[in-house]
């Protein structure tokens, strides 16, 4: 089960995801994550991912399993990365999309002071639209927010 | 198109001080994805990253040296594609010292001073270099 620090996290203040996998020889490929939503079941999440980060995606997938998802709320630096097991994919629906909607806004919020020359349309394409829904269930939670804590595991604890 | 080195284009995209992510790969083969603060131009084929915080991405490319990471250009609305091989951990000289010092900048822009602290610059060997562009 994801904490309820962590879910409201990822609901409301998260802004930007990564995704990581391996293939077969152990070679580690990146995927861009453009939104993602929580099931129900508050232990699977589902990643929206675009299609220029679906190459070698499924077929690592379907071969080995292996997930990992850092999800960060920017400028803030608050970062949690998930580890998990491939559960299934399939097309993005419409309530997908309005997540996608809602996370490049929040994403591009925070970049406004940074780039405040560039146009909002600009800005808005950077995050790309997602095609692809991946579930995962969520094994290990870790702290990656910057600082002596990082990499500390949340879910299960660390034992002492 | 697939490059096996830097290209000039991506120097001012390594230097803007825009975060990357990087997914390395335990000998057991376990991904793990993190955002780093800084990618450093050594030469045309070969980059380091810093080593700050003594991570499971520090081991991981330890076990195995293969690594990829992204490079966001925002004004670019596109994102480079690095496939990198870890070749050694440098804790002196002139890229320890270039890097130190925009670790500093970077920390004092984003509120990290105090924080950010560079213990190596590791120096990877560039294996493919490929530009994404962002798609709405």
């Amino acid at each position: 089960m994801i904490p309820g620090k962590i879910l409201r996290f990822l609901e409301q203040h998260a802004n930007i995801a990564f995704a990581g996998t391996r293939d077969r020889d152990l070679v580690p490929y990146g995927h861009r994550v453009s939104g993602w939503r929580v099931d129900a079941n508050q232990g699977t999440i589902t990643a929206f991912v675009p299609a220029e980060f679906t190459p070698r995606l499924l077929e690592s997938l379907r071969e080995n399993g292996e997930l990992a998802v850092t999800v960060e709320e920017f400028p803030s630096h608050e970062t949690y990365q998930f580890k998990g097991r491939y559960v299934g994919d399939r097309a993005l629906r419409p309530d997908d999309v309005e997540i996608v909607d809602r996370i490049r806004k929040r994403f591009v919020r925070s970049l406004r002071p940074i780039y405040a020359d560039v146009p909002e349309d600009a800005l808005n394409a950077f995050v790309s639209d997602a095609s692809l829904a991946i579930e995962f269930e969520v094994l290990e939670i870790f702290l990656q927010t910057p600082g002596p804590g990082a990499g500390t595991r949340i879910v299960p604890p660390a034992e002492r | 198109m697939r490059l096996t080195h830097l290209p000039p284009e991506i120097r001012p995209v390594l230097e803007s001080g825009t975060p990357a992510v990087m997914v390395t790969c335990s000998a057991d083969g376990k991904p793990n994805t993190t955002i780093i603060s800084q990618v450093y131009y050594v030469d045309e084929t070969h980059a380091a990253l810093s080593f700050q915080f003594f991570s499971k991405t520090i081991r991981n490319v330890r076990e195995n040296p293969r690594a990829y990471v992204c490079v966001f250009d925002v004004r670019g609305q596109s994102q480079w594609v690095l496939q990198l091989e870890f070749q050694r951990s440098e804790t002196a000289g002139p890229i320890f010292d270039a890097m130190d010092m925009q670790i500093e900048a970077i920390a004092s822009m984003t509120g990290m001073s105090g924080i950010f602290k560079l213990r190596a610059a590791d120096v990877y060997r560039v294996v493919s270099v490929e530009r994404l562009q962002s798609g709405r």
